[in-house]
């Protein structure tokens, strides 16, 4: 089970507090679509994903990466259980969606990227560490139930 | 193979970074070596605790070599063949560390750029950072 510190705890909530869930979900998941497009090949329902632009503007990607970071942030509150709350979408990840796990982590660098071009110099390579930990532990807890 | 649009990306976003290597160079090691502290044992010439100089100094010979390859786009085979045996004779870095490499680096473009970071010159960026790895690990086996 992955421990995270009181320190990286703190560290974690407190640039969290400042996210625009919307914003920084809804571009991450665009950016996983645009970067490595194979990505794409689980959003056949999501309509226009045939350029860049078409991308980042669809409405369908941003409602989704909000739900997906909002996910993202109900995980943060129960930081040292992330394999039981992530339970559930775990085993829908699997059966439903059929959603190989590298995905997981490849969202999550994203988020990171994302991250640092928000905050900036405010994203340290300790604040970075943290967060890499935290992706890394719910990917990992999102794969856990596969089968 | 780079777009036209894409070499024009990379052009760019090469261009803020010139005459910065050894800058951009220690941030990027120093973020490496925080976020995935077993890449360390690749740097051990370095010591336990590098210091900024020593950061400075591989940082800028790191990023000198990705101005030559932005240079040579086009040709990154025979461009990077001198590093591509350094690293299959000598360095042998297991391949999965590159994509850490390349994650820390785009966190480096990101902070720096920030709302200019614009995905196209991430998926850019991406693409050519993943094509000099595979060159750099081609001659492994």
């Amino acid at each position: 089970m992955v421990h995270f510190t009181s320190e990286e705890k703190a560290a974690v909530a407190s640039l969290w507090a400042k996210v625009n869930v919307e914003a920084v979900g809804g571009e991450s998941l665009a950016r996983l679509l645009i970067v490595y497009p194979w990505t794409q090949r689980f959003f056949d329902s999501f309509g226009n994903l045939h350029s860049e632009s078409a991308i980042m503007g669809n409405p369908k990607v941003k409602a989704h990466g909000k739900k997906v970071l909002n996910s993202f942030g109900n995980a943060i509150k129960h930081m040292d259980d992330l394999k039981g709350t992530f339970a559930d979408l775990s085993e829908l990840h699997c059966d439903k969606l059929h959603v190989d796990p590298e995905n997981f982590r490849l969202l999550g660098n994203m988020i990171l990227i994302v991250l640092a071009t928000h905050f900036s110099k405010e994203f340290t390579p300790q604040m970075q560490a943290t967060w890499q930990k935290l992706t890394n532990a719910m990917a990992n807890a999102l794969a856990h139930k596969y089968h | 193979m780079l777009s036209v649009q894409e070499r024009a990306h990379i052009a760019q976003v090469w261009d803020l970074i010139a005459g910065q290597e050894a800058l951009f160079g220690a941030e990027l090691l120093r973020r490496l070596f925080t976020v995935y502290p077993s890449t360390k044992v690749y740097f051990r010439h370095l010591g336990d605790h590098p210091d900024e100089v020593q950061l400075l100094n591989h940082g800028q010979r790191m990023l000198q070599a990705v101005g030559v390859a932005v240079q040579y786009m086009d040709n990154l085979r025979a461009v990077l063949s001198p590093l591509a045996d350094l690293h299959a004779q000598v360095l042998r870095v297991d391949p999965t560390n590159f994509p850490l490499v390349i994650q820390c680096f785009q966190v480096v473009l990101a902070s720096h750029l920030q709302g200019e970071f614009t995905v196209e010159m991430q998926a850019a960026w991406d693409k050519f950072l993943t094509g000099i790895a595979v060159v750099l690990t081609e001659k492994y086996r």
